[in-house]
């Protein structure tokens, strides 16, 4: 064998593999396999398996934050959405209050109206029936000082009060 | 006397056949060849130790270049090919493709210029690995009976045609599979190596005759580009040899035809 191996090594073909780079190459071979294999693999694989999950794990959680941010602006454009709709119920009815109390309020105006209108007309007639009263002793007056003179004597003015009572009775009753 | 007749080309056994730096007569003869082999397993466990080290989360520098590489050889040719069972496979064929990788690339390198791919003794051990990987997987996976018998009888073919086709099988599989792979890198690297030879060697020549110096741009313009395409040939063949592994090992996972 080992006379073989020496026949190849001193080869004068140039084509033909030699002994010594037979071996030496099967050695290097073998030698770097077993050192990526234990020593240099391992943590060049192990890295690119961490990298991989931490990317993995990254874009996971950048996921996981669209589909919060999503969920939350789907939230927040609901609580929008009722809110305007509170808004606006809140306005419609704001708006019917304000007419129910200007209903109200043109209600107990006019009702004011015609109570003023009513307690006015009963003042006037009070006032009325107060001159009517005063006009009345002022012509009984005038009518017995007018019968004095045509008389040319004092009149008991007392004993004719009946009597002019019961004329303008009459005659406020005939004018009617 | 020609500007040919100048060219002072050496003997091919000369540019292949390295003098020995020690253990010279012996069968571990240690030349050129051997220490770029060695180099090529040092450089590639410096790469993987240091990007291992490193372990930051944005990659630079070194650690870029290997997680590059072994994210390359994961999507472009584990998962790709063999799926994700072929993961476990990932360390051994990213150790094949850098080893191979960086041998071929000695081709460039100054002082050394020459790929240890370039020679039998590194390419066909090389491949003998890949081949006996494949069938201890199938194997393993299969059974032998089955490995067998899946490898060499093509499913859905007629009886009479297995006479033709299972002695070509056997043959294609388990004879021509390892020669293919170590001769394909091993040939097209020498060849290379040998271009590269021969247009530095016109070159030398035409500055050694001052006359032509008119000349030398040409054959120095195709020395730069070649250089430049056979970084590109050293990355293709280490990629091919990879990958043509995986399928092999693929095939003999999940069972071939």
């Amino acid at each position: 064998m080992v006379s073989i191996l020496l026949a190849a090594s001193q080869s004068s073909n140039p084509i033909l593999p030699a002994s010594g780079e037979i071996i030496w190459s099967v050695l290097s071979f073998f030698v770097l396999m077993a050192i990526l294999a234990k020593v240099a693999f391992p943590p060049i694989s192990k890295m690119l398996k961490d990298r991989s999950e931490k990317i993995r794990g990254d874009i996971e959680a950048a996921e996981r934050a669209r589909n919060e941010a999503e969920l939350d602006r789907a939230k927040a454009e609901a609580q929008l959405a009722e809110a305007r709709h509170e808004s606006t119920r809140l306005m419609d009815e704001a708006r019917k209050t304000a007419e129910v109390i200007k209903a109200d309020l043109v209600k107990r105006a006019e009702v004011e109206v015609v109570e003023m209108r009513q307690r006015a007309e009963e003042a006037l007639d009070a006032e009325r029936q107060r001159l009517v009263y005063e006009l009345r002793g002022d012509i009984a007056d005038l009518a017995l000082d007018l019968a004095e003179k045509i008389l040319q004597e004092q009149l008991d003015r007392s004993s004719f009060d009946p009597l002019i009572a019961s004329f303008l009775a009459e005659s406020e009753a005939s004018s009617k | 006397m020609s500007i040919f007749g100048a060219v002072n080309f050496p003997p091919i056994g000369e540019v292949l056949n390295w003098k020995p730096f020690f253990l010279g007569g012996s069968a571990l003869a240690f030349n050129k060849v051997t220490l770029t082999a060695v180099l090529a397993t040092a450089i590639t466990f410096v790469l993987f130790y240091t990007a291992g080290k490193k372990k930051a989360l944005v990659p630079t520098g070194v650690q870029n270049v290997v997680e590059a590489g072994v994210d390359f050889i994961t999507n472009s040719i584990v998962l790709d090919i063999m799926g994700p069972d072929g993961l476990v496979w990932l360390p051994y064929l990213c150790g094949l493709f850098f080893f191979v990788l960086i041998n071929n690339l000695f081709e460039v390198v100054p002082v050394f210029q020459m790929p240890s791919t370039a020679r039998m003794g590194v390419t066909l051990p090389l491949a003998i690995t890949v081949w006996v990987t494949f069938i201890v997987v199938g194997i393993k996976k299969q059974g032998f009976a089955s490995y067998f018998k899946h490898s060499v009888v093509p499913s859905g073919v007629p009886g009479a045609l297995l006479i033709l086709l299972v002695p070509l099988e056997i043959l294609s599989t388990f004879f021509v599979r390892p020669f293919a792979l170590a001769i394909r890198l091993f040939g097209n690297m020498l060849a290379g190596h040998l271009l590269l030879i021969t247009f530095a060697a016109l070159s030398e020549a035409m500055f050694a005759k001052s006359i032509s110096l008119v000349l030398l741009p040409l054959p120095f313009a195709m020395l730069t580009v070649l250089t430049g395409y056979e970084i590109f040939v050293s990355a293709l063949q280490a990629f091919i040899f990879t990958i043509l592994t995986a399928v092999y090992i693929g095939e003999s996972m999940a069972g071939s035809h």
